[in-house]
């Protein structure tokens, strides 16, 4: 077991040097830059870009220096938990993600805690009431939930917040507590506007995880041993406790490591559409004005989450289920 | 004799003012009574600029309220500036410059040019305004390697010299020089202005010159940055005001630092001007700037979430902004937009296709693309009939307007077109009836756009209907700004289609750089454009007659020394321009839907709405703009 983590741990290290490089590749293919795209769009105004001020920003930010040499020094940053500058906002991007990453964290938990209490009583209940019209109704609507594009389904809720409960359109709060220190109007606004956006993206979870909880169960249900027990006259509900729930739930621990990155990044179409501030619309912006820093050491957060993720749903995996564990003493 | 009349309107207004005691603003009320501020008479400088609304046709108004608007991101906060529009010099309605932040100005033969500060201005942190920010300006930031590498901005250069800049007392400076600089004084009063003064108490303590070492290596420290330069060029942004503690003399300051999605903007308890009643500007308190998707701010502005805005909503949200109209208490007002055309097509005169260039070079060619545009049919089906149908020149409330611009070659003639495209050389056709090139591909043409401006596309799809009864297709090819500039820059692009002349509404005081190939953002013609603004050294030197023509006379122009010489000099420019067809504008004064809200007073209920001249409402004053509510 330790040698096997040992191996996780130095395969991380490639990984993330690899996923750095291609970050940086990526965003340094692109034929224009942030102070190319920054004069256009003065321009396209009628604005004249203060070509001096310009020249004083490349130069400050080493834009005249050979890629191989910035991409060293965004790694070397990096290293230290230097994430290096926005160049839209002026600021070190630690600070510009800030108060984000918390509101960020909210709607997602919130998410997996809607999708996880919707969804484990209807795939159960679906799983051992297969093909009732109960199983039939609850999977159309999981469906239902599932097909409807999120945008689409955001625009509307947000029409009708607003017609018929006044909500202001968009955003995670009312405009007044923006900048507000914590109070309890600003929370008692917050989860005013914070269930649209967690409905929403909960819709689609939802749905796709009522279909595999309900999969993985079956195919558990039908096995022998449950049938034994049955035969042996224990009660339907802990036979399902018991086992067959506990084996349907390897893949529920297996998504961990998709869970992590989400987290943090947020549904980044339905916040742009809703206007909430996470981090979403940060950095979705960050790359269209080929904000480099910024939009990089983002991405290079969820990656390394990513990564994180994944190794520990392994370890849980190999922890909860004996037949994973790779170097186990029982062979 | 102009000049005394104005000195002594100047004078009659300096009486009036005189006359109003000051009134305290109550926001400031409880500030002054704890001692906090200075109480109102010690406030303002002692010759404020006085307003009278009145014979402005304004209502005198009383202070207070949030001005509530919607933008898109922090570069947004520029909008603040745009819209206050307080300038040393300013362009009032008229479009003839007046003295705001300066007392007065003389202008001798545009090259002495002398100005009065008002005696008792002061920032908004109560700190004097002085002939020494301009001093700090001239001497530690333009004339300086690190803060201004490419030295002091264009617009203090006349004829490629410095000027001579003196400090005649406190409140007079002079700058001098040896040729004419006619483009100073517009430069100040620009929308974008030329800043030529700064906080010089304030910014000092980023100046290794004034500040002490380890307090400024602290500083620098603090706030992440590699140099003093970087700090000082961070801490002294006027025109975008990101930093709260930078004194200014705006109407509103800015107080919230970023990065912020919602920035509060206070009155500035120092500004220089009044009503006639003696009640300080603005009337509104605050601002209170809402950031966030600009897609949903349409909805949001419906909902009754703004108080004033134009930015971000378009003619065809009108109808749907309309209907929620009484709900919501607000105005939608219609004002004219100020470009030159709403879409213009640019032919590259620049294309590295040797063929197309040689085509698109021929004015025969640009003048039968002209000719083969159904104007009318595109007015009447995308703007209900309400644009006008004009080339790409200056509108009629421009004193430089002539009808024979706009309507040069802008009649439907298809006969006339097939006739002139036969004869530059696209005689020959495929077997379904389209042009071929002389070198026998077809004559396609793909016009690109920027983004997906929805109209532009429906604009493109009528054009190519009217196109292909001239035997040429064209198709859309649109992309993101910055990608569609890298193109046209290449010359990979053939034509392109864009908003026409930024500023339409020009008097002879503006320099008119816009009708000469002068800017790379020029489309028709962008490197030459790029030759003239490097100075020979990046991109093509003009190479046909008439563009190095109206070079020639954009050169005369700023070594002019008379209005009359000027007028002459944009009248030759405008009348090539329409004559060569360089663009070829399909409709201008589109309309701007303007929200309003239902208690705010003084916002005129159509004007025009544009970037330059005007900064926006700026040039509307919307500091005397009010709310008519029961006071609390």
């Amino acid at each position: 077991m330790l040698r096997y983590l040992i191996r996780r741990f130095m395969i991380m290290i490639p990984t993330l040097f690899f996923t750095s490089a291609i970050i940086f590749t990526v965003i340094n293919l692109s034929p224009t830059d942030y102070f190319s795209n920054y004069v256009a769009e003065l321009q396209a105004q009628g604005e004249k870009a203060d070509m001096s001020r310009v020249e004083f920003l490349k130069r400050e930010y080493g834009f005249d220096k050979p890629p191989v040499e910035r991409y060293f020094l965004w790694v070397g940053g990096l290293l230290h938990g230097d994430y290096g500058y926005s160049f839209e906002y002026q600021l070190p991007v630690k600070d510009v993600v800030g108060d984000r990453l918390y509101l960020t964290i909210l709607v997602s938990f919130s998410t997996i805690l809607f999708t996880w209490l919707i969804a484990f009583p209807i795939g159960i209940y679906s799983a051992t009431h297969q093909y009732s019209w109960a199983d039939y109704g609850l999977t159309t609507l999981g469906l239902l939930g599932l097909a409807i594009p999120h945008f689409l389904l955001a625009l509307l809720f947000m029409y009708f917040a607003n017609v018929w409960f006044g909500l202001s359109i968009g955003g995670l709060m009312d405009p007044q507590y923006l900048n507000a220190s914590m109070s309890w109007g600003k929370v008692r606004s917050v989860l005013a506007h914070v269930w649209i956006p967690v409905l929403i993206i909960g819709t689609a979870g939802t749905g796709a995880m009522i279909r595999t909880v309900r999969a993985n169960l079956l195919e558990e249900l039908q096995k022998q041993y449950v049938t034994t027990a049955r035969a042996k006259g224990l009660h339907p509900f802990r036979i399902l406790i018991k086992y067959p729930l506990r084996l349907a739930m390897n893949f529920f621990i297996s998504d961990i490591g998709s869970i992590l990155p989400s987290v943090v990044s947020g549904a980044e179409l339905v916040a742009i559409v809703l206007s909430l501030q996470t981090t979403g619309p940060l950095l979705i912006h960050a790359l269209q004005t080929q904000d480099m820093y910024l939009a990089g050491s983002f991405l290079m957060f969820l990656a390394t989450l990513t990564i994180v993720g994944v190794l520990i749903s392994d370890i849980a995996l190999a922890f909860l289920d004996p037949r994973i564990r790779l170097q186990g003493g029982a062979r | 004799m102009k000049r005394l009349v104005a000195l002594a309107l100047l004078l009659l207004a300096g009486l009036t003012g005189a006359a109003a005691a000051a009134i305290e603003t109550p926001f400031f009320a409880e500030r002054v009574a704890t001692g906090k501020l200075p109480a109102i008479d010690q406030r303002l400088p002692e010759q404020p600029r006085v307003l009278d609304m009145q014979s402005m046709g304004r209502i005198p108004g009383k202070p207070g309220g949030t001005w509530r608007m919607l933008m898109g991101d922090q570069r947004d906060l520029r909008m603040v500036t745009l819209y206050s529009y307080a300038r040393l010099v300013v362009f009032d309605e008229k479009l003839q410059l007046v003295p705001d932040i300066l007392e007065s100005f003389e202008d001798q033969d545009d090259k002495v040019f002398t100005f009065h500060l008002r005696k008792g201005h002061k920032w908004s942190d109560g700190q004097p305004f002085t002939a020494e920010d301009f001093r700090y300006y001239w001497e530690d930031v333009a004339l300086n390697p690190k803060l201004s590498p490419t030295g002091p901005n264009v617009a203090l250069l006349a004829n490629g010299q410095k000027p001579k800049f003196e400090i005649i007392d406190p409140e007079t400076i002079r700058f001098t020089w040896d040729t004419p600089n006619p483009a100073f004084l517009p430069s100040l009063a620009a929308s974008q202005p030329v800043y030529i003064f700064m906080p010089a108490h304030y910014l000092k303590q980023f100046n290794p010159r004034y500040a002490g070492k380890d307090d400024l290596a602290k500083k620098i420290k603090d706030a992440h940055v590699k140099d003093w330069s970087a700090l000082h060029e961070r801490m002294s942004r006027q025109y975008r005001p990101e930093n709260p503690e930078l004194p200014t003399l705006e109407p509103w300051r800015n107080t919230t630092p970023p990065p912020a999605d919602f920035f509060v903007f206070e009155r500035n308890p120092f500004y220089h001007r009044v009503d006639e009643n003696g009640r300080q500007l603005p009337y509104i308190d605050k601002i209170a700037m809402m950031l966030g998707t600009t897609n949903l701010i349409p909805a949001k502005v419906a909902s009754g979430e703004a108080d004033l805005q134009a930015r971000y909503i378009n003619f065809e949200d009108y109808t749907f902004l309309k209907h929620a109209e009484q709900a919501n208490n607000y105005q939608v007002e219609l004002w004219q937009q100020g470009y030159g055309a709403r879409a213009a097509l640019m032919p590259n005169l620049n294309a590295a296709d040797p063929i197309w260039r040689k085509i698109l070079r021929d004015v025969r060619f640009r003048r039968a693309l002209s000719l083969g545009i159904n104007r009318r049919d595109i007015n009447r089906v995308l703007f209900f009939g309400l644009a006008r149908e004009s080339g790409n020149t200056v509108l009629p409330e421009s004193p430089l307007y002539k009808q024979s611009y706009a309507d040069a070659y802008t009649n439907y003639d298809p006969a006339e077109a097939n006739r002139l495209l036969d004869l530059v050389g696209l005689d020959k056709r495929d077997g379904e009836g389209f042009r071929l090139l002389p070198d026998g591909r077809r004559a396609d043409i793909v016009i690109e756009t920027a983004e997906n401006d929805t109209v532009d596309t429906d604009i493109l799809e009528l054009v190519g209907d009217d196109f292909a009864k001239l035997g040429i297709r064209i198709f859309n090819h649109p992309s993101q700004r910055d990608a569609f500039r890298q193109r046209i820059f290449s010359g990979q692009v053939i034509m392109s289609m864009a908003e026409g002349l930024d500023n339409a509404v020009p008097t002879e005081k503006f320099e008119p750089d816009a009708l000469a190939p002068s800017a790379e953002s020029q489309f028709q013609w962008s490197r030459w454009g790029l030759y003239f603004e490097s100075g020979g050294s990046q991109g093509e030197a003009v190479d046909m007659p008439e563009p190095q023509h109206l070079l020639d006379l954009l050169h005369d122009w700023r070594h002019s020394t008379s209005d009359a010489q000027r007028k002459t000099i944009w009248d030759e420019m405008l009348s090539i321009n329409a004559d060569q067809v360089y663009t070829i504008g399909i409709v201008n004064g589109t309309q701007q839907p303007v929200v309003v809200d239902g208690n705010m007073r003084n916002v005129p209920k159509s004007a025009l709405f544009s970037f330059e001249p005007g900064s926006f409402f700026g040039i509307y004053m919307p500091d005397t703009f009010w709310y008519d509510v029961k006071s609390e």
